[in-house]
């Protein structure tokens, strides 16, 4: 019985490392020990958490399921689909989605048992499968959105005022998955399966019958994340809980499941799953870089789990897992945890006393004598752009010279819900200003919404959110003027006539689509000659960019132009068109300079278009300082932004200026 | 002075001390059997001398010579080769690369040389007289065949000692006589070998000396030539034969399991008839191969019969998955007991609950104090040695273990109770109590199918004895007609 | 798992039928040499990680290790550090991320599966952490094509794919040491018993993956004037479906390189092929998908079929 102890000892390492998290990030981020933040934290874990609690039961069995994240994105297009393209009624729909759902885990579930795929790989299968469908269905541009507000509050409203309104749901799902494997005859069975599938088929055990319970179960509850998913963002797109299989996998493990089977509780996976959810806060609220969340889980991740091997080899007696040891362990758990909810809760009452002095300093910096110190927060769509690289270069500099505190910080990847997860970490944080280059405006308004009413400035830049979510929009250019811009470029390089084929970055990137959309329209209504002859997506990435650029001019040999516009697109497509040595098709896009001289001052691409990134990030930083003191404020029709002079102000935005064309003529004359 | 020797051996297994304070000697051109019941601690002995186990106190010799930190491979580079009853092999490998990866010497960097590994393995394969192509995927041969090449495996390397753990078990008559030659060809190179059977009366034709373990003692070793099977028998049990099978005369009732024509070419057995009344046990004897597990397993659902019938007290009843088979109140107890008789990590309690979920729950909760409760009365019932309901089962005595999947079928309430090698690798105390609970079964009222490789066994328990040879039933017969001789005549090939 | 090949097979050339039937176009030399070129990177990716399933385990983390490889190989390349030297280090750095990985595996006993996904979040958070996304710019003339000049440098590297691939088949087949893969991934305590040493083989073969993963990223950043940082996402998953679509078990012990190519070949030719045949690229996962699930039904189907 000795390793039911090291059970026991591993959860309380857990519960160790959720409370020196929890009393590290209480010193390093304003606010985050407070009652309301800690239910921040409730609500972020929801998704994931549901994701986490269906892999509990099927990691149990000694399988996997690789697909949940993709189903959620099927599931999100199903819904929208159902309820805004058929008329649904918006409780059929759901109902609707629930039933793919579980469809999509049964299929899972027949594939492993009646045709003897492996776990892995069959949810390998489904994990594109069900993605693509989604794409498919949408063609990945779709964006279902105003969705009803009684659906809304599933995902944004706070009961009583103060309990996100999905915890219930979760704690039903949490109550249910418990019952389920430590409660009963199925949760029995699938130990034994995950312990010894054959032993369990010699004692009568319908393994098949079981497994396909848990797959099918999995799926139902991806579509359940997939609602609450939907209802918190606002909108439903395919790209919907992209990558949350890993994390919920993490999760799982980190809270003491064996991977290989047998052995595993809700309770460690609850565990897990708050270790990972409270560390990600902590980081954000604490402004502490965003890829330290992944470098930590995983490094904790593997700590943790070989912490575990050593002790089996230091007490290598066989154990005494169970379900039902509630006694000591659970308890000891449990205890761990309702106090730990309780000192947060306590300790929330005193920061609410700090925060409520006037002129409260959320970093703790000391007051400046002249001027005030604001903290200004910065978010880009995706940190690890280069485009959004060269943006902040601008803003450090606006910062510097304006002696306030710049917060640059945002998901590592194109994630609308990560975006939320941060603007609401600085919500709780407290900074002056927010300004935020919005993945996708439906699903981020509502938390902006909420910044503005907590006194917040709220700003967009490079694209906007729903106008009365934010103070201001810096806009560098519209849509539209990009769209035109690109068009003319095309007319300009084809001499006014034949084909051309786009590269885009993501199928579902919105900005994108958005532009591809001003470029028809101004094709169809001033250059009726050119013809786009097809869309091809590179998934942002350069080498995929080359090879659908090659297999562009072999299929077009008569195209005479590619238009790549994502960042990383535009040298690939100009290299392939290198590679190839054809003189007759020409690049052009969007892109950043540095990136493209090469190509550019080799005649391969004729232009890249963009605006000045650098001066973009420093009129944010600019104008949201001057929202901040309040010198940027209705009525105001210009401001004086530094080094870039005076600009204006049209309405509520605050207007860059026209996109640059880059040429072989100019492009020397800019570094970004 | 000894080939090879081992003094002071000791091994513990969790609380079980498997081995104590054993000694044991081999010389060179000799044959040295080690005859003991099962669990006496032989499969033990040979893993020590061969490395894969190691000991916690002695020391193995060979020439003279101490062997520290003993391995399989360094001990097969001595020229220490074993051939254990689970054969080792290499499933999605073929015959000659099985026989090669553990024969041929050099580093991870050899090239191999596939024209010399096939043309190894053919002239192994036909030393012994097996009719195996090289070619072959391991996992496609039957038991007996993947013995053969381990057989052959062994001889490959440039034996000095070889271990023969019960090589005969499922050989054909034909196939032992090679094996006896190759041996005999062995011993005159002056090679050593100790050799493991049950089949005592082989044991004059081809051992020298006999040492006998029990409870893993050394209780004697003799001169072959001077002990009868009787006596070898009295030393391994520490008793006579009749103390050891306390087998209860008790009423016979009306057939309760009636087989007619079953056949299952998965299973691959043919034309299967037969009958067990309430009250009767029904042996089944037979060689290792002979079709009796697979006919349990095809009883019990595991591999569904294409043709036949099965009736349960005059009632025809379909069987194409275990549940059928439990609803129709047919038990099996497996024989492989740490791969299907239980479930070695999980309690006492779940491992004797495990077929009865559905009772011990009320709709889909389970009901924990009803399950503690009966676990608790079976524990007690049966005898079950142990820390308590929550212990895990594989930290249990191997008997207790068999105890804890005796106590999971019983439970079922079953009416007809399948028994596949009940007493396998269980101590002596253990294995008179599992008889015990046997006949208490069947004064119950239960008709009992008792499948055992133990002649001894068979002829002590059954009220009837089955005879299966080639996937076919060779004879039944009563049990005062039943002797060892009218047995291995039906059960060996012709 | 050989009627998986088979299934794939079938549909492989299925695929090649309607191509050569409604895009001739698609078999000229100078298509099908690009898309080797393009693919063999991820094909010597998938050598490597055919070797570790077939030792029954597996590695989520090659695309991070490969992304981390570009970059360096990039940022030695712009230090000035000759290219053989470069290649050398590459290789070498993509080595020590394998060996991390066997380390974890072996001696701390992590299954492998949890212990490379910990390593793929580190390895590309660290990298995204350091470059914050920035490519390697200015690299010197010589980098690109080896400074062999295209013609020459795609051969060379299709010459050091179709190397790499026959020296491997070789070993694996003929070297003790790639049948020990097999024995290891077959059945570990017969292997422990025949005295193969298997934790050093089950270290080497994450070790080997990691020296083709660093390799191939330098093969793949030479193709370009400048080095992305987010090379290589998504590349395990096209890798690990290469392997299985090839019919190699996932559980160890059966599969071969040959299979790894076939279905390689599949996963390169599924893109360039829907746009000669004019399909929407919105379907292509989707298609993805469906090829692994329709190779498992597939499989048990001509299996059953086989043994009536």
């Amino acid at each position: 019985m000795r390793l039911v102890e090291n059970r026991a000892g591993s959860e309380r390492a857990l519960i160790g490392l959720i409370l020196l998290e929890i009393a590290i990030f209480a010193v390093t981020g304003p606010n985050f020990f407070s009652a309301a933040n800690a239910f921040e934290v409730v609500r972020l874990g929801v998704e994931l958490g549901l994701l986490a609690l269906a892999l509990t039961p099927v990691i149990v069995t000694g399988g996997i399921d690789l697909s949940v994240g993709s189903m959620m994105g099927l599931c999100a297009v199903v819904f929208g689909y159902l309820w805004r393209d058929l008329h649904f009624p918006i409780a059929v729909a759901a109902a609707c989605t629930l039933l793919a759902g579980l469809a999509g885990g049964a299929l899972n579930a027949i594939v492993i048992t009646r045709f003897g795929g492996a776990p892995l790989i069959v949810t390998l299968g489904t994990y594109s499968l069900f993605r693509g469908i989604a794409e498919g269905l949408t063609r990945g541009v779709d964006n279902f959105s105003q969705f009803p507000a009684s659906f809304l509050y599933l995902g944004q409203g706070y009961l009583g005022g103060i309990l996100p309104a999905q915890a219930p749901v979760f704690l039903l799902f949490g109550a249910f998955y418990w019952l389920l494997l430590h409660r009963s005859i199925y949760g029995r069975a699938i130990r034994a399966i995950g312990f010894a599938a054959e032993g369990a088929r010699w004692a009568g055990i319908p393994v098949n019958r079981r497994l396909a319970l848990v797959y099918t179960l999995s799926g139902f509850t991806a579509a359940v994340a997939s609602l609450i998913y939907v209802a918190h963002l606002g909108q439903a797109r395919s790209d919907a809980g992209t990558g949350y299989e890993l994390l919920a996998i993490t999760a799982v493990v980190l809270g003491g499941t064996e991977i290989m089977g047998g052995r595993g509780s809700i309770w460690g996976t609850l565990l897990g799953l708050s270790a990972i959810v409270v560390l990600q806060n902590g980081l954000r609220v604490s402004a502490f870089p965003a890829e330290l969340a992944g470098i930590l889980t995983s490094a904790i991740l593997v700590a943790t789990i070989a912490i575990g091997k050593l002790q089996w080899r230091a007490a290598p007696v066989s154990e005494g897992i169970e379900e039902d040891e509630m006694k000591n362990s659970q308890l000891a758990v449990l205890s761990a945890v309702i106090l730990a909810g309780s000192l947060i809760v306590a300790g929330s009452n005193w920061w609410l006393v700090q925060s409520v002095r006037p002129g409260s300093m959320p970093t703790g910096a000391a007051p400046a004598t002249a001027t005030k110190r604001y903290t200004l927060a910065v978010m880009p769509k995706a940190k690890g752009d280069p485009y959004f690289v060269s943006c902040r270069a601008g803003a450090e500099e606006a910062a510097k010279q304006l002696g306030a505190d710049l917060i640059w910080d945002g998901p590592t990847d194109l994630d609308p819900a990560k975006q939320n997860e941060v603007v609401e970490a600085w919500i709780t944080r407290g900074v002056e200003a927010i300004s935020v280059a919005v993945v996708n405006a439906p699903g981020l308004s509502t938390v902006l919404r909420k910044a503005r009413a907590k006194g917040i400035k709220v700003l967009t830049w490079d694209a906007d959110a729903e106008p009365d979510a934010r103070d201001y929009f810096v806009n560098q250019a519209t849509p539209e003027g990009i769209g035109e811009t690109l068009a003319d470029e095309a007319n300009r390089i084809m001499g006014g006539e034949g084909d051309f084929a786009i590269i885009t970055g993501a199928l579902t990137a919105a900005n994108q689509n958005e532009w591809i959309k001003f470029i028809k329209a101004r094709i169809v209504a001033k250059y009726p000659r050119l013809n786009l002859i097809t869309i091809r997506p590179s998934d942002d990435d350069r080498n995929r960019a080359f090879s659908e650029a090659q297999t562009l001019m072999k299929v077009y040999p008569k195209m005479k132009l590619i238009m790549a516009i994502s960042a990383p697109a535009v040298p690939g497509a100009a290299e392939a068109v290198k590679q190839s040595g054809r003189k007759d098709v020409k690049v052009t896009g969007l892109s950043l300079p540095n990136m493209c001289k090469p190509y550019v001052k080799a005649g391969i691409a004729e232009s890249v278009v963009l605006w000045n990134t650098g001066n973009l990030g420093y009129l944010v930083v600019q104008a949201s300082e001057m929202a901040a003191e309040g010198t940027l404020k209705p009525g105001v029709t210009s401001i004086e932004a530094g080094r870039l002079g005076r600009i204006g102000i049209d309405g509520s935005q605050v207007v860059l200026g026209k996109p640059l064309v880059f040429t072989r003529a100019n492009i020397d004359q800019y570094d970004f | 002075m000894n080939l090879l020797e081992a003094r002071g051996i000791e091994k513990r297994y969790g609380g079980v001390r498997a081995l104590k304070h054993v000694s044991f000697d081999l010389r060179a051109g000799e044959v040295h059997a080690i005859v003991g019941e099962n669990g006496a601690g032989k499969s033990t002995l040979i893993r020590i001398l061969t490395g894969a186990v190691q000991a916690d106190a002695g020391t193995v010799t060979l020439d003279g010579q101490t062997l520290l930190h003993n391995s399989p491979h360094r001990s097969r580079q001595l020229g220490i080769a074993a051939i254990y009853q689970q054969p080792a092999i290499f499933p999605d490998l073929t015959v000659a690369e099985n026989i090669a990866l553990v024969n041929e010497p050099g580093g991870l960097l050899r090239r191999i040389d596939w024209q010399a590994r096939r043309a190894t393995a053919k002239e192994l394969l036909d030393a012994i007289g097996a009719d195996i192509e090289p070619e072959r995927i391991a996992g496609t041969l039957s038991m007996p065949e993947q013995q053969i090449v381990e057989i052959a495996k062994a001889l490959g390397g440039n034996v000095r000692v070889l271990i023969l753990d019960e090589p005969t078990a499922s050989l054909t008559e034909r196939e032992t006589k090679k094996l006896f030659g190759i041996i005999a060809r062995l011993r005159e190179r002056g090679a050593g070998i100790v050799y493991i059977s049950h089949r005592l009366e082989e044991l004059s034709r081809i051992a020298d000396r006999i040492t006998v373990l029990r409870d893993g003692e050394t209780i004697d070793t003799r001169q072959a030539a001077e002990v009868d099977v009787r006596t070898l028998i009295r030393l391994m049990a520490g008793r006579d034969l009749s103390a050891v099978f306390p087998k209860r005369e008790v009423p016979i009732g009306e057939p309760v399991l009636r087989v007619n024509g079953l056949h299952c070419a998965e299973a691959g057995i043919r034309n299967i008839t037969f009958e067990v009344r309430a009250g009767e046990i029904l042996g089944f004897a037979g060689l290792v191969g002979a079709g009796r597990t697979q006919l349990a397993e095809t009883l019990f659902g595991l591999t569904p019969p294409e043709s036949g019938t099965i009736s349960i007290a005059g009632q025809a009843i379909e069987i194409r998955k275990p549940e059928d088979a439990i609803r129709a109140g047919i038990a099996y107890v497996p024989e492989d007991r740490r791969r299907h008789g239980i479930v070695g990590e999980l309690p006492v309690r779940a491992n004797s609950t495990l077929a009865i979920l559905n009772r011990i729950a009320s709709g889909p909760l389970l009901q924990m104090a009803a399950e503690r409760t009966l676990a608790e009365s079976w524990v007690a019932k049966l005898g079950v040695k142990t820390d308590g309901i929550d212990a895990p089962a594989n930290s249990l005595s191997g008997g207790n273990q068999q105890k804890v999947a005796i106590a999971r079928w019983i439970a079922t309430e079953p009416r007809v109770l399948i028994l596949d090698e009940p007493t396998q690798g269980i101590d002596v105390g253990a294995k008179a109590e599992c008889h015990r609970i046997m006949c208490d079964l069947a004064e119950a009222g239960l008709a009992i199918v008792m499948i055992s490789s133990e002649l001894a066994e068979i002829l002590g328990m059954s009220d009837r004895v089955a005879v299966m040879r080639g996937g076919e039933i060779t004879g039944i017969s009563g049990r005062s007609e039943a002797t060892a001789e009218s047995i291995l005549g039906m059960a060996l090939p012709a | 798992m050989k009627s998986r090949a088979i299934a794939i097979g079938i549909f492989w050339a299925a695929l090649l039928a309607v191509l050569a039937w409604r895009a001739p176009g698609f078999f000229e030399f100078a298509n099908l040499r690009d898309i080797a070129v393009t693919n063999a990177p991820a094909l010597i990716v998938a050598m490597g990680m055919t070797v570790v399933i077939i030792a029954g385990q597996i590695d989520v983390s090659v695309g991070s290790q490969f992304a981390v490889a570009s970059v360096l190989a990039g940022t030695l390349a712009k230090a000035g550090v000759p290219l053989p030297l470069t290649a050398l280090l590459t290789a070498f750095a993509g080595m020590l991320f394998g060996c991390l990985n066997g380390a974890l595996v072996t001696a701390l006993g992590v299954p492998s599966i949890v212990a490379t996904l910990a390593a793929m979040a580190f390895w590309r958070e660290l990298l995204r952490w350091y470059t914050q996304g920035a490519w390697v710019q200015g690299l010197p003339a010589g980098f690109q094509w080896m400074g062999l000049g295209q013609a020459q440098g795609e051969f060379a590297i299709l010459t050091a794919t179709v190397l790499l691939f026959a020296a491997l088949v070789r070993a694996m087949r003929n070297l003790q040491a790639g049948r020990a893969v097999y024995a290891i991934g077959s059945q570990r305590e017969s292997a422990r018993l025949a005295g193969i040493p298997v934790n050093g083989i089950s270290f080497g073969v994450f070790m080997l993956l990691g020296a083709l993963t660093g390799l191939a990223a330098l093969l793949d950043s030479v193709r370009f004037s400048e080095v992305q940082s987010s090379a290589g996402a998504g590349l395990e998953l096209k890798a690990i479906s290469a392997v299985v679509i090839g019919g190699t078990s996932i559980t160890g012990g059966k599969g071969n390189l040959w299979g790894t190519l076939l279905g390689a070949s599949v996963l390169a030719v599924i893109a360039p092929a829907l746009t000669f045949l004019g399909i929407n690229a919105f379907w292509e996962k989707a298609i993805q998908g469906g090829i692994i699930l329709g190779a498992i039904v597939l499989e048990r189907v001509t299996s059953q079929r086989r043994s009536k």
